[in-house]
């Protein structure tokens, strides 16, 4: 009961929801302006609303989140460039509909089905989380650190294609957060006899220099591209369109979700599969898929709607991040001295219900601006990059300034956004440096815990790490995946594969 | 569909979280530099972490240090080895596709940015760099450029101020004095 009441406190404090609408609404726009993105706009927010209370902070950076998953889809079906990775799977089918002449038809469709994929989202995510966080309260510290290696290695491996760069990456980023001061016995890391580095670097400038000026960077090779016009009639679909692709929503909204909730992948990887799903179970589509058929729409929007809603479910209560995106949400809870992780669904439930209610009104929220003023948006989108492009830069060093009031902290922030500049170019996810990140001192201090508890001995830890049937799956999980990289795993997989096509024959 | 589908020449897509840019198959301008550089650097962290406690203890607060550095190193030798087998993109060069003049250019500005921010407050540093940035990329008239400009670092300015409440340097702008002066105007029609 207090549950509900607590998820209800957003609509009764006009100002949380109104800070909800405005973030839903820049959202939208960040995710769909060219240039911009959800990764960008919510790194550079933390810092700004760095002075804030956490709930008004967390209701803007909702809202820019699940605005942003949506608004990314606009931009691939009106201009065949997606807005955020998880609608690169809408433009296959999207811009194809709207060279058709049916932008408007496809927007509409797109708005309620990620409607419709975000309440399923967020319905599993407050069934699931109370279970999963009290089931990962038996977790030992062992298993805490082979989920956080793991979803570095996963968002490393199924990002780019090449584990061994996402494994380099994430390495980079795990050492990046052990510089300074060690917490627990106040020795020095990675300082090189630096006073300045004594303090650890702000994963704050990190983020804002990889994702905001590394991007705004890469974006000077594009200021000369036009933007295109398109027109757009009608949004609002009808109600018969929406029933015939119910069906497939669920399935895919399924898909999305448990995607969404394993560490390590999200809403790109989600929306992937669902149209890949879509493809498969859909018998006798009106177009072919990729010529515009609208179920090749419907899949990957329900889908990586719905993986928000997965996602936070590691998130909550693990303190495990899914993707870069939901990396720098645990960054902003930590900064509001929340603690993701099972404690926090026990010492806090109401932080978690308030969650859960501002992402329920972010989904509203889109729902509305997704089906009105569309034609502010066409305006909006063709601000060219020649003037967005000092705007960001200009938003970054404030951003990465404002935090501690540093300028060191802009160098950093400048530093990295170089560094990330070339790592993009050279074909390395910045994803899993982010995680890193984050999950540097989570790794660290639960192996510590975990080789303590075991006297120091490797053999006992292995023993130990095999009498649990979680740390077991985890572990191989883990070995599994390096594994799959290697030659080996061609030559095991020619191995069964041929055996198994022999004796089928 | 490709792992590393890129959707379009934009770099878009996902480039700014998951699918970043470089081709599976072939070394672009630089590369082999930058890989070298990252294998030193990485040489140099485990050099360093070595340092903090050695092989005193499993638990030791250089036990993760060593290994994540160790992990770099020996990913970036493998990423070295692969990369230099690699032939070069054969259309691309270092000026126009990596490093193009626009780009040394604009982080020069933001370096410069970054030393004047202090010393010579948010506004008038901000707005010479995005007057300079502005002009420099749009290639429009002085009156165009400087009302964008201008126009848009006030409404940053406000938002940032007044909404975010983050504090800027003031440097040689009476800002504190200026925003009083308002507030003194507000409440003095307030009261009448």
């Amino acid at each position: 009961m207090s549950a509900l009441m607590d998820m209800l406190m957003i609509f009764t404090n006009p100002q949380l929801l109104l800070l909800v609408g405005l973030g839903t609404f820049a959202g939208v726009y960040v995710g769909a302006i060219p240039g911009l993105s959800v990764t960008m706009a919510v790194s550079i927010l933390i810092s700004f609303t760095f002075s804030w209370d956490v709930l008004p902070a967390i209701s803007l950076m909702i809202g820019i989140y699940m605005g942003g998953v949506y608004g990314g889809s606009r931009t691939a079906i009106l201009l065949n460039i997606p807005g955020a990775p998880s609608a690169i799977a809408t433009a296959m089918d999207g811009y194809p509909m709207a060279k058709r002449g049916e932008a408007g038809t496809a927007i509409g469709v797109t708005t309620v089905m990620s409607f419709f994929g975000g309440f399923i989202g967020i319905g599993v995510l407050a069934l699931a989380a109370p279970f999963v966080s009290k089931f990962a309260l038996t977790f030992q510290p062992r298993d805490y650190m082979l989920l956080a290696v793991l979803g570095i290695l996963l968002v490393g491996s199924l990002s780019s294609g090449s584990l061994i760069k996402g494994t380099f990456a994430g390495a980079l980023g795990i050492g990046i957060g052990a510089v300074g001061m060690d917490p627990l016995t106040f020795t020095e890391r990675f300082t090189f006899d630096i006073p300045l580095l004594t303090q650890g670097i702000s994963f704050i400038a990190v983020m804002i220099g990889m994702f905001g000026v590394s991007e705004a960077l890469l974006q000077l090779h594009h200021i000369d591209m036009p933007a295109v016009r398109q027109k757009i009639d009608r949004i609002v679909p009808s109600f018969s369109t929406i029933k015939k692709h119910l069906p497939l929503s669920v399935q895919t909204s399924s898909i999305g979700v448990i995607i969404g909730a394993l560490p390590g992948t999200g809403g790109d990887i989600a929306a992937l599969m669902a149209y890949d799903h879509a493809k498969r179970v859909t018998k006798n589509p009106e177009r072919e898929f990729g010529d515009g058929a609208i179920e090749g729409l419907v899949a990957p929007e329900t889908a990586n709607n719905a993986a928000v809603g997965g996602a936070f479910i590691p998130m909550m209560t693990l303190g495990i991040p899914g993707d870069a995106v939901t990396a720098i949400m645990i960054g902003a809870l930590y900064i509001h001295g929340l603690n993701p992780g099972p404690m926090l669904m026990i010492d806090q439930p109401h932080m978690f219900w308030f969650i859960v209610g501002a992402l329920i009104t972010a989904n509203f929220f889109i729902l509305l601006f997704g089906l009105t003023g569309i034609k502010l948006f066409t305006k909006i989108v063709e601000i060219p990059r020649a003037f967005l492009i000092p705007l960001i830069m200009l938003l970054s060093i404030v951003g990465a300034y404002a935090v501690n009031n540093s300028i060191t902290d802009v160098y950093w922030m400048l530093g990295f956004g170089v560094f990330g500049y070339f790592m993009r170019h050279y074909g390395y996810p910045l994803g899993p440096v982010i995680l890193g990140v984050i999950l540097s001192r989570l790794l660290d201090d639960n192996w510590r815990r975990a080789i303590i508890s075991e006297r120091e001995d490797l053999g006992r830890f292995f023993g130990g790490l095999f009498s649990s049937p979680l740390s077991t799956v985890l572990f191989v999980a883990v070995v599994l995946i390096f594994v799959s990289q290697t030659p080996l795993w061609t030559k095991g997989k020619a191995l069964i594969f041929g055996r198994s096509n022999r004796s089928a024959s | 569909m490709e792992p590393d589908f890129r959707g379009d020449a934009d770099h878009h897509d996902g480039t700014s979280d998951a699918t970043p840019g470089g081709y599976a198959d072939s070394r672009r301008p630089g590369e082999l530099v930058f890989t070298i550089l990252l294998t030193i650097g990485s040489g140099a962290l485990l050099w360093n972490a070595y340092g903090i406690a050695g092989f005193e203890a499993l638990s030791s607060p250089g036990a993760i240090p060593m290994a994540t550095a160790a992990v770099m190193l020996i990913s970036s030798i493998i990423i070295l080895v692969k990369t230099a087998r690699l032939k070069l993109v054969a259309n691309e060069t270092m000026s126009k596709d990596i490093l193009p003049w626009l780009v040394i250019v604009m982080f020069v500005l933001l370096v410069a940015f970054g030393i004047a921010l202090k010393p010579l407050g948010f506004i008038p540093t901000a707005a010479i760099f995005l007057i300079l940035s502005m002009k420099l990329m749009a290639r429009r008239s002085w009156p165009v450029t400087l009302l964008i400009a201008l126009g848009s670092l006030v409404v940053i300015w406000l938002i940032f101020r007044i909404v975010f409440t983050v504090l800027l340097p003031a440097g040689i702008v009476p800002e504190a004095e200026f925003i009083q002066y308002f507030r003194d105007l507000f409440s003095a029609g307030g009261d009448a």
